[in-house]
């Protein structure tokens, strides 16, 4: 049982894993806390259940188009909002994101309606029971898809050129100018890979969370979390708070009195 | 009636922010957890005890400030993002805590009508005037209070604590224990709005007390009006929710539309008027008196 809930918490700590680099990422690259990142997911959500219901596809067949569709999304949201905001204060950032996050949500709700809806026919479904652990297939690609995405986020962010303009505007925004970086197209590109990363993770989750139109922001407070235990701008970082929040949460449901006290973020509304 | 007493109720509430997140800069993203404390403490009070709000509401401050008290020390210690998500992550931690405890109606919450007591004791009366007076009272008081605070040595303490703690630490000034007060005295404020929007609502309850964005709206609400300000809060409280309520009434049919128009109103002011809705104000107002002293000057040109 123990075994099996650390298991469980692994799982749910690499979907927060996910959230969290990409909040780590627009924070380390320009300074932002971005509360619009739970609705990324959401809309990751909503995209890998029409592209199931509309075109058959299944969730794992939709993360490279969830990534595209939501990178996109995410440059246009750079265009027209972030790069104006980002020469005002830093608080009014922060609420712009809030606010976008709530535009996002209550449009959500408007366009697709309250119901929550699950995918059905995923291509891996069932469980191996190892004895000491049941492994459910459907939680199991979740894990693998965030793991990838990890280890892409690491290759992209050390060994391509991108990559290193990113950090290297991270760490020192002129510094990069005069050795010639695009620093305006760096901070987009950057934006997008966040949006892409909650959307891949929003993708992920839908084998066996149901899809509804508040279900990101439950994952935010602890997607910060894990910012902040990993430590802002680092991928692995990210991974091990995310793992972290993950196992924290499994086991004091695992611990606690009552099944409400987990706080696992219910597939209940928060409101 | 109904929207200007919930425009009052965020009036006091975005006053109270602004202490602690507009004049010492400490952006708070937790004050959610006062104000349900001052409800629940004033619908505890009416259901178990038959107690008035008038005096309920004295407790549930006493105990927001000294809650703020034992969280602004360490707190209080962080800086920027990291006070934000550890004042939201305490109030998160307060939503489980109220979810979870029988006492004060867990999820189902406390509704409570006290029918035995006069209007004016458990400050439940049948129809709004009353209460829309009571709080035009409170919030007017609550002006004269943070008008006197901002032209005190307090409020420019606070100022240089947000302009530049460090600086201000070598001018002499005490700043953790500045910061910690103005926490408090923000937290009291909040609590006090919490206080008067329990007996209106009569039903007090996690989910519309404590939601994750509740603290954000709040800080919205000052930073809307003009943060830092003495108006601003007010300006702000009034315009937003007579958005969300206008839009709500106008768009019945679609369930949410409200909140998207809010939200696409909070991005156009924040874009287009850093300063917040008062800054229009200020503007104008420097416009006019620019017009007339170039009038002025032209006419004292004519006359020499």
């Amino acid at each position: 049982m123990l075994i099996q809930t650390i298991w469980e918490g692994i799982i749910i700590g690499s979907v927060y894993a996910m959230i969290a680099m990409g909040i780590a990422l627009v924070w380390g690259v320009m300074g932002i806390l971005s509360f619009s990142q739970g609705e990324f997911m959401m809309v990751g959500m909503f995209i890998s259940f029409y592209a199931n219901s509309l075109l058959g596809l299944d969730p794992l067949a939709a993360v490279p188009i969830t990534a595209a569709l939501t990178f996109g999304f995410g440059c246009l949201i750079y265009k027209t909002i972030i790069a104006k905001a980002l020469k005002g204060p830093r608080l009014s950032q922060r609420l712009i994101t809030f606010a976008l996050g709530m535009v996002l949500t209550y449009g959500a709700l408007i366009l697709f309606g309250g119901q929550y809806r699950t995918i059905e026919n995923v291509l891996f479904d069932g469980t191996w029971d190892l004895g000491f652990l049941v492994i459910n297939k459907r939680k199991l690609i979740t894990l693998l898809i965030a793991l990838v995405m990890v280890g892409l986020m690491y290759v992209f962010l050390n060994k391509t050129r991108m990559g290193r303009a990113i950090k290297a505007t991270s760490q020192d925004k002129s510094a990069a100018q005069i050795v010639g970086v695009n620093t305006e197209v760096t901070y987009m590109i950057a934006f997008g890979i966040s949006t892409a990363l909650a959307g891949v993770a929003g993708c992920a989750i839908t084998y066996y969370y149901p899809v509804h139109y508040q279900a990101g922001a439950a994952f935010l407070l602890f997607g910060f979390i894990a910012v902040l235990l990993g430590g802002v701008g680092s991928t692995f970082g990210a991974l091990v708070g995310g793992i972290i929040m993950g196992l924290t949460d499994t086991l004091t449901g695992f611990v606690s009195w009552s099944e409400s006290c987990c706080l696992t973020p219910s597939p209940r509304p928060l409101r | 009636m109904n929207t200007v007493i919930l425009s009052l109720i965020w009036s006091i509430m975005g006053i109270g922010w602004n202490f602690i997140g507009g004049y010492a800069g400490q952006v708070s993203n937790g004050h959610a957890l006062y104000y349900a404390i001052g409800a629940y403490t004033v619908a505890v009070g009416a259901e178990k005890f038959g107690a008035s709000p008038w005096m309920t509401m004295w407790i549930g401050i006493a105990i927001s400030i000294g809650i703020a008290f034992l969280l602004g020390k360490p707190l209080l210690r962080l800086n920027g993002a990291y006070f934000l998500i550890a004042t939201m992550a305490v109030a998160e931690c307060a939503r489980i805590i109220f979810l979870n405890v029988s006492y004060v109606g867990a999820a189902t919450g406390i509704m409570f009508l006290d029918k035995k007591h006069s209007g004016w004791y458990s400050l439940q009366f049948k129809d709004k005037e009353p209460f829309y007076y009571i709080l035009l009272v409170i919030v007017a008081l609550l002006v004269l209070a943070a008008k006197g605070l901002d032209k005190s040595k307090f409020g420019y303490y606070l100022r240089a604590v947000k302009a530049n703690e460090m600086s201000a630490q070598s001018a002499g000034i005490n700043t953790p224990r500045y910061k910690v007060r103005a926490y408090m005295l923000s937290a009291a404020i909040v609590s006090l709005a919490g206080s008067l929007y329990a007996p209106f609502v009569q039903y007090v309850d996690p989910y519309t007390l404590l939601p994750l964005d509740k603290s954000t709206m709040i800080c919205l609400v000052a930073v809307m009006g003009g943060i830092g300000t003495v108006a601003g809060p007010i300006l702000g409280a009034f315009v937003m929710t007579f958005i969300s309520e206008y839009a709500r009434a106008a768009f019945s049919g679609f369930s949410g539309l409200n909140m998207l128009v809010y939200g696409i109103v909070v991005i156009f002011i924040v874009l287009f008027m850093p300063g917040g809705l008062i800054s229009i104000g200020q503007k104008a107002k420097e416009r006019f008196d620019r017009t007339r002293k170039r009038k002025g000057g032209g006419e004292h040109g004519s006359d020499s």
